[in-house]
């Protein structure tokens, strides 16, 4: 019996650890490029998971078209999140920048309850796959579904970051803008990338978290802190550990729900996050744009 | 080299610095008094809800405006005073006046505590981590449903009652209770501003590293705007939890202190009468417009963009360059 409870917390804590991992990579990519707290990171799953449900309403999608229309509308939401946002405030205080993603989290929030209400919607699965068994251990559709997508992009995001040459400028940027910038980087370019590689992670982050807990208009504070949580974790820096930053965020409050319950989980979540950030202060460092 | 002229530099704030602020303070709290009597006592209700909102902005101005940290816990410290009082006062309700106080005490050594080591952590850090204050307070809220009444929320049949003046009840008490609460507010946040604390803050907000070199522990400092600010709130929720008569946590949820961070963006951290009257007249306005039914969100938003473009600093651009520009060094 234990081991049954067992095997489905670890089943529910990897299909949310996966989207907690997502969204951890996106935050940290805009993080570690512009030193920017991108309070908007939840509104664009939101967005994008609603954009998708819509799609998936006008017409019937197969499991690629599906991944590349909302690798799409993920990418252009990002975009549209940079120029609203850091776009125009490069040279501002950072306090100001960090409100304008707040001012663009009511927005975009504003914005989805206009267009898709307030009613929680569910988006239909649509990766044909099926649960699978190994011994002790069972994995549901929604788990896979979440897997795939956040390993698949994980990995080529690392591909993308190591051997293309737009991946070098983000990674140049990260470290030195300035130094980038002496060597033909354009930061502004690195930063609008990194804004729309986040909103593409965030999009099908949406589209494994949609068929799980449904899409409402109120869930983008709630899931960007999460990926905040995750990504403070794994500590910003390497893709691998933030990702599993995000599982075993994952997998920690499935655990939680097992022990304590479903209620108090969140705040058990959070006085962690807040007593990690106290005891390893990731200070944030000045940011030096060119 | 120009001589330093020593004077300058080191001239202390003007001792009257008080009376410059009275007339400011009766140009703002006057037309309210008045309108509190001529209002008829049914639309007072909508009213003292903006207040309770305008109270918390000016609490969040301690910790934004003069130490320069963006918190969104204000609704969770409201929220605080208000279930505190309600589960202390309904169980012994002749205690109110001892109570009280020993509630404003406990959320301001909360609230310092709480600031106290975050202080390291920076704006977008501090930021998320007073989110996720905010976020623990709903949930604890939440999840002790026999003691807070859980998410239905809990009704309170006890009026605040305190020795000489009595039980305190009705719309019109209530306004002047709140507008009384504004102006002690603002008179410590005047007296804060001009005090040797208030320019360890402000100092803090300009430059931390040169204000800690400077011998301020912006720890300290910090902890008590935020307590200072954590306790104002405090009082607000709990004069307005009795008042209502109910209490849930929706009421002291991310929402509150979502709108007193944009309130308070809107009118300019660090000014003290502009943030107020932004809550007061676009509140007002925002609520008594039908129109935009499920639009507020996206009209809050929308408000607070447009605050933060419409830089504050520099009201016209385009005059200040017809402007010499050894005049200019000059005046500024």
């Amino acid at each position: 019996m234990l081991l049954l409870y067992l095997a489905q917390t670890i089943n529910s804590g990897l299909a949310l650890g996966a989207v907690y991992g997502l969204m951890a990579l996106g935050f940290s990519l805009v993080y570690n490029s512009s030193r920017l707290i991108n309070f908007a990171q939840g509104e664009l799953l939101l967005l994008s998971g609603l954009g998708l449900y819509s799609m998936t309403q006008a017409f019937s999608l197969n499991p690629l078209l599906a991944i590349a229309a909302a690798g799409l509308w993920g990418l252009m939401l990002g975009v549209v999140l940079y120029a609203t946002t850091l776009g125009f405030s490069l040279r501002k205080h950072p306090l100001k920048q960090l409100m304008l993603t707040v001012a663009a989290s009511l927005t975009w929030q504003g914005a989805a309850i206009l267009v898709w209400g307030k009613k929680p919607l569910m988006l239909p699965q649509l990766l044909p796959l099926s649960s699978v068994r190994l011994g002790p251990l069972f994995f549901s559709q929604d788990t896979l579904t979440a897997l795939i997508l956040a390993m698949g992009s994980g990995a080529l995001l690392s591909l993308f970051l190591r051997y293309t040459r737009w991946g070098r400028a983000i990674r140049a940027v990260s470290m030195n803008p300035l130094a980038a910038t002496l060597q033909g980087v354009n930061p502004k370019k690195a930063y609008a990338m990194t804004f729309a590689l986040a909103g593409l992670l965030a999009a099908l982050a949406g589209m494994a978290v949609g068929p799980q807990t449904m899409l409402r208009y109120d869930m983008g504070l709630g899931i960007g802190l999460k990926g905040f949580v995750a990504a403070t974790l794994g500590g910003y820096s390497s893709l691998g550990r933030v990702f599993l930053g995000g599982i075993g965020l994952g997998l920690l409050e499935a655990l939680l729900i097992l022990t304590l319950g479903a209620e108090i989980k969140e705040a058990v979540t959070y006085s962690i996050l807040i007593v990690i950030l106290i005891l390893m202060p990731h200070k944030e460092r000045e940011a030096v744009r060119a | 080299m120009p001589e330093l002229d020593m004077t300058q530099t080191a001239r202390l704030p003007n001792p009257d610095a008080l009376s410059r602020e009275a007339a400011p303070a009766a140009a703002f709290f006057v037309p309210l008094a008045v309108l509190g009597l001529l209002l008829p006592s049914y639309s007072l209700l909508a009213v003292n809800q903006h207040l309770l909102l305008a109270v918390n902005v000016l609490a969040l101005n301690f910790c934004l405006g003069l130490g320069g940290q963006a918190s969104l816990a204000q609704g969770a410290f409201c929220g605080m005073g208000a279930y505190l009082s309600t589960l202390t006062v309904s169980a012994w309700p002749e205690g109110a006046a001892i109570l009280l106080p020993i509630i404003v005490a406990v959320v301001f050594v909360t609230g310092a505590l709480i600031s106290y080591p975050m202080e390291a952590l920076g704006e977008g850090f501090l930021a998320m981590a007073t989110l996720g204050i905010s976020l623990i307070f709903t949930n604890v809220v939440h999840s002790l449903p026999e003691l807070t009444g859980g998410g239905e929320g809990m009704v309170l049949h006890e009026p605040i009652a305190l020795p000489i003046i009595g039980a305190l009840q009705g719309d019109r008490l209530h306004y002047f209770l709140l507008l009384a609460l504004l102006a002690v507010g603002v008179y410590l946040y005047v007296c804060m501003r001009g005090s040797r604390l208030g320019r360890a803050l402000m100092a803090c907000r300009e430059d931390s590293l040169a204000a800690a070199a400077c011998g301020v522990s912006r720890p300290r400092v910090r902890a008590m705007a935020f307590g200072l600010g954590a306790a104002l709130s405090a009082v607000a929720g709990a004069l307005y939890a009795h008042y209502a008569g109910f209490i849930s946590p929706n009421q002291f949820d991310l929402h509150l202190s979502l709108k007193a961070l944009l309130f308070l963006v809107i009118g300019g951290p660090g000014r003290l009468y502009p943030p107020l009257l932004a809550v007061l007249l676009l509140e007002t306005a925002l609520s008594e417009a039908q129109i935009l039914g499920e639009a507020r969100t996206l009209a809050h938003g929308l408000l607070l963009a447009a605050a933060l473009l419409f830089d504050p600093e520099r009201r016209l651009p385009g005059l200040e360059s017809l402007v010499p520009r050894t005049l200019r060094r000059r005046i500024s």
